[in-house]
């Protein structure tokens, strides 16, 4: 395959779809610049703390892709970069990037820890455990300026000046995988989300849970260090709701199956219920997986979409309001934590796109994959919403197709 | 023996302000095996690395221990930087020194120190006994056979071919298709199979580059990535043919459910694919149609979801309230599948379209009514706690995919895993189109079911691994390894100490190893293109013979008798 470095395809997005597309591409003999608007790759997956159905890491596969990814010659990585502006011309695609650095620059960090001790307003943490390479952040919103962490620093990697870098780039194409981003549950107030610290999304509880996270694997409540008795896992939460988001975010069953399965796991007193709709397992060993939640019957299944979420009144739990639609009753059962699942669409918004370029949207909020240049191919959450292997699946299809388009032309 | 050098890195005083470095220079520097030992303020900015790469260089050393941080933080930084400055990666040893001994022993010094020290002894004796795999490299056949003319193996054929590769596509049907011929449209585009399969039949007889072996079957398949040989036999005779990779896109197929809501016995109770078989011949006025769902699947004989009934049945239920408005169409469900926002559009659909959806349990199942022909459905509705009667003059079962019964010989050649179903198994999570045999891939339901849609795009995507494959003219045994940077080699045979027992062989989950006939004995060779260095072998060679060069057991010993004295070594 003829090597055309001088015309490369354009990634959005650094998660596992817009690793595989990369790798794809630079294994086909394809240029790829790849940006990432956070500091580091592997997106989402990089957040999970365990990966269904298999129960494995998430970190160590994903590890391994980023440094083929690094290491890959023909594949330019732009971390804290975002595309600012996509034009077509003659054919070719123009790209405007911007880059805003870093304080902390990973390539000359050597995560020694030493600005951490220094700081005075513990603004500075880990990047995250699952991290390569590690490196640390600072937490803009609490540093005070003092500027300790840049005399501590051996390597000169602290800079609280640096300024935005705006470059330009010519593509031949553009593979949309900008993954998915939270959806505001607060313009649905039965949720009781922001109501109560031990109501959370499925994100932010994978988070406090992570074995690498802050608790280290314990399960215990937001509002004050002790073990829940039980956690409600609330499926749908904002989707399949004409309201919010129509479409069904595909992942969160399992995911909260994964999460109820692990919560009982690590801690024998917990139980768990899951409130969903349908119980979509159709991967792989997913619907196994469900069995097996089942059968220890500390993981409970109601059918049904609770109506009110609420902080009890004068005590420390939470009250969900639900008709079990199998036995036909409404009742009002107390948690000590809730976990809302569901809630979860593309990055790719059509009000930010707007401004800068035409990207065609569907009404969900999904790449429409039109002859116009700018949205031809997308993979990931910014296609469909789709797990871990769809969306590397969708990544190879995109690839293949993109360096198709190529060779068209 | 070759010398060792042996860099400690203070990291900038993360070390040294417990570890009592200069001590452990000295204590290294008396070990007969160390050239020099230095201690320097960090190791892994691009500086230090150059430093350290021409500082061993200058010396006799040959081999290098850096005592630093962990493989993770950037101790793997440096080892990246040596291999790339020239020295092999069995020639390196790293000692996590800041985060397994300064920061976490950081109360106690001293017995911190004396870990380092065990850490950096273990290392430098276990160095002694690694060395590197030799490399093969063998040139790729640029040909690709792809298994089964489905909708996964069309588009994979076409994409391969569109890409200028040469594809051999071997169908055991007289016509491509597969699913597609059997369907009457497809979800959620509701296009017509048949003009969806047209396209693909078009390029295959136009394009030149792919052969179309219709009525074959594979007998036998050898060899490694970028150069399988392979028997075909069709029609045509015995053919032998050479590619470089294997794209498996044999599809799977439909259960049949006997025995199940009188299934055979009453007339109108149908499959899916009968259904779909009638709306192939033209349009079918129904008044009242059942659909069941999960018939045979979702229980304890196939405990899996087959992804493509609950759409399907949508699409077909839709099909009979369009062709008649006034008809009563019923899905009797479990969960209706329908992840995502196409396929939950669809389902959206059929609802306004006025389908209606019953949920029924496992354990109470609906019951047919009628003696010859089917008359009426009996079912518990579980959402209204009621007993449904309802009349109907069709019913049709949806039952799931199966896998084929060649799935377990097309394994048994290649060397293949197959799930608990039957299905081949995929590299686990990020690469699903993979299998642990380099150069094969899968896709389509011979992987897992799908629908045909989503096995089109499976097929772009198994050929979007092979191009890369394919495209590249060689392919060496260590690139083959899935660590970049980490050489864990391949396992090698002593010829002459080898007796044949042939434990190996019975081990090996890869069909690296295998037994060859020399002179008067047998005896095991291994492919190093199949080898993915698990080390089974070396574990049940009853003298020694077989090693892995970069994880010798001898490696290992000496870092024991390092750590423990003579009395625990092997």
């Amino acid at each position: 395959m003829n090597s055309t470095n001088a015309s490369p395809v354009l990634i959005v997005g650094g998660g596992v779809a817009g690793i595989g597309a990369a790798l794809d591409l630079a294994y086909c003999g394809h240029a790829v610049h790849l940006v990432e608007k956070g500091r580091v790759l592997g997106g989402q997956v990089a957040k999970l703390d365990k990966l269904y159905p298999t129960d494995h890491c998430a970190f160590c596969p994903l590890w391994t892709d980023i440094k083929k990814l690094r290491e890959h010659p023909l594949i330019t990585v732009h971390t804290s970069t975002k595309v600012k502006e996509l034009k077509r011309v003659d054919g070719r695609l123009h790209a405007v990037m911007v880059r805003k650095p870093p304080v902390i620059d990973e390539s000359l960090c050597v995560f020694c820890g030493k600005c951490a001790g220094e700081c005075p307003e513990a603004a500075i943490a880990p990047l995250g455990d699952h991290v390569y390479p590690p490196s640390y952040l600072v937490r803009e919103d609490i540093c005070n300026r003092c500027e300790r962490c840049v005399k501590a620093c051996p390597t000169g990697a602290i800079d609280f000046q640096r300024t935005e870098e705006t470059s330009e780039l010519m593509v031949d194409d553009v593979i949309w995988a900008s993954g998915f981003t939270e959806v505001d549950l607060t313009p649905l107030p039965e949720f009781g989300l922001g109501k109560h610290p031990d109501i959370m999304t499925a994100m932010e509880f994978e988070e406090w849970t992570a074995e690498a996270g802050v608790n280290k694997g314990a399960i215990i409540k937001k509002s004050k260090p002790s073990v829940p008795r039980n956690i409600a896992f609330i499926q749908c939460a904002g989707a399949r709701d004409q309201r919010l988001l129509s479409y069904c975010s595909a992942v969160c069953c399992m995911h909260a199956l994964k999460q109820a399965q692990w919560a009982i796991r690590r801690n024998q007193e917990i139980q768990c219920v899951v409130f969903y709709t349908d119980l979509r397992t159709v991967g792989r060993d997913y619907y196994e997986y469900s069995l097996r939640d089942i059968s220890g019957s500390r993981v409970r299944l109601i059918r049904g979409r609770p109506s009110l979420i609420y902080p009890l009144p004068g005590k420390e739990g939470i009250a969900v309001k639900f008709e079990n639609t199998m036995t036909q009753k409404r009742e009002i059962w107390g948690f000590d934590m809730v976990v809302l699942n569901g809630n979860i669409g593309s990055s790719l918004k059509k009000k930010d796109q707007e401004k800068h370029f035409s990207l065609a949207l569907s009404d969900d909020g999904f790449v429409n994959p039109e002859a116009d240049a700018i949205s031809r191919f997308a993979c990931g959450f910014s296609a469909e919403p789709a797990d871990v292997a769809e969306s590397v699946i969708q990544a190879s299809s995109a690839a293949v197709k993109a360096i198709l388009a190529k060779r068209n032309k | 023996m070759s010398g060792i050098a042996v860099f400690l890195c203070k990291c900038f005083g993360e070390i040294n302000r417990v570890i009592d470095l200069d001590s452990l220079q000295k204590k290294s520097e008396k070990n007969t095996s160390v050239v020099f030992s230095s201690v320097c303020e960090s190791l892994c900015p691009a500086d230090d690395i150059a430093k350290t790469v021409s500082r061993i260089r200058e010396s006799s050393a040959e081999k290098v221990v850096i005592g630093g941080c962990s493989h993770l933080a950037r101790g793997g930084a440096i080892i990246d930087g040596l291999v790339h400055g020239g020295i092999k990666r069995s020639a390196i040893g790293l000692v996590d020194l800041r985060e397994a001994c300064a920061w976490i022993h950081q109360d106690d010094p001293e017995r911190a120190t004396e870990k380092a020290w065990d850490l950096i002894s273990m290392e430098i004796a276990a160095l002694h006994y690694r060395r590197e795999s030799d490399d093969v490299t063998v040139s790729v056949y640029p040909e690709a056979m792809i298994v089964g003319a489905g909708p996964a193996g069309l588009s994979a054929a076409c994409t391969l071919a569109r890409l200028g590769f040469k594809v051999h596509l071997i169908e055991r049907g007289s016509s491509p298709g597969g699913m597609l011929n059997l369907i009457s449209h497809v979800y959620p585009s509701d296009e017509k199979a048949s003009e969806k399969i047209k396209v693909f039949v078009d390029e295959v007889e136009k394009n030149p580059l792919i052969h179309f072996y219709p009525k074959a079957k594979i007998t036998a398949i050898t060899g490694f990535a970028g150069n399988f040989r392979v028997q075909v036999s069709s029609s045509a005779g015995e053919q032998r043919l050479r590619v470089g990779a294997v794209i498996l896109a044999s599809g799977a197929r439909v259960w049949l459910p006997h025995g199940l809501y009188r299934y055979g016995k009453l007339k109108n109770v149908i499959t899916q694919m009968e259904l779909e078989r009638q709306f192939i011949k033209g349009p079918r006025e129904i008044k009242t149609a059942v659909f069941i769902q999960c018939v045979g699947a979702r229980n304890s004989e196939r405990p899996y979801c087959a992804t493509m009934c609950c759409p399907s049945s949508l699409k077909n239920a839709v099909r009979i309230k369009d062709e008649n408005p006034d008809a009563r169409v019923f899905i009797l469900h479990r969960d209706i599948m329908t992840p995502g926002s196409v396929l939950e559009a669809y389902y959206r659909n059929a609802l306004a379209k006025g389908v209606q959806f019953i949920r029924f349990e496992e354990t109470n199942p609906p019951e047919m009514m009628g003696t010859e022909n089917v008359e009426g459905v009996e079912v518990f509705d579980s959402i209204n706690g009621m007993k449904r009667k309802l009349d109907c003059d069709l019913v049709v079962l949806s039952t799931p995919l199966i896998p084929n019964d060649d799935n377990v010989k097309l394994a048994g050649m290649l060397g293949l895993q197959l799930d608990r179903y039957g299905f081949f198994s995929e590299i686990f999570p990020l690469h699903p189109l993979e299998t642990r045999v380099d150069g094969v891939f899968i896709c389509g339901s011979a992987r897992w079911p799908v629908s045909s849609g989503q096995a089109i795009i499976q097929g772009e995507g198994a050929a979007a691994k092979a191009a890369a494959l394919l495209g590249s003219k060689a392919v060496s045994a260590l690139s083959l390894s899935r660590v970049p940077g980490e050489k864990f080699g391949h396992a090698s045979v002593n010829a002459e100490k080898c007796t044949g027992c042939g434990n190996c062989v019975a081990v090996c989950p890869f069909d690296a190893c295998r037994l060859q006939k020399m002179g008067k004995k047998s005896i095991s060779r291994v492919n190093k293109l199949r080898c993915k260095a698990c080390g089974n072998c070396v574990s049940v060679c009853p003298n020694g013979t077989v090693q892995l060069p970069e994880h010798d057991y001898r490696a290992v010993a000496a870092m024991i008798k390092q750590a423990f004295g003579e009395e625990m070594a092997l």
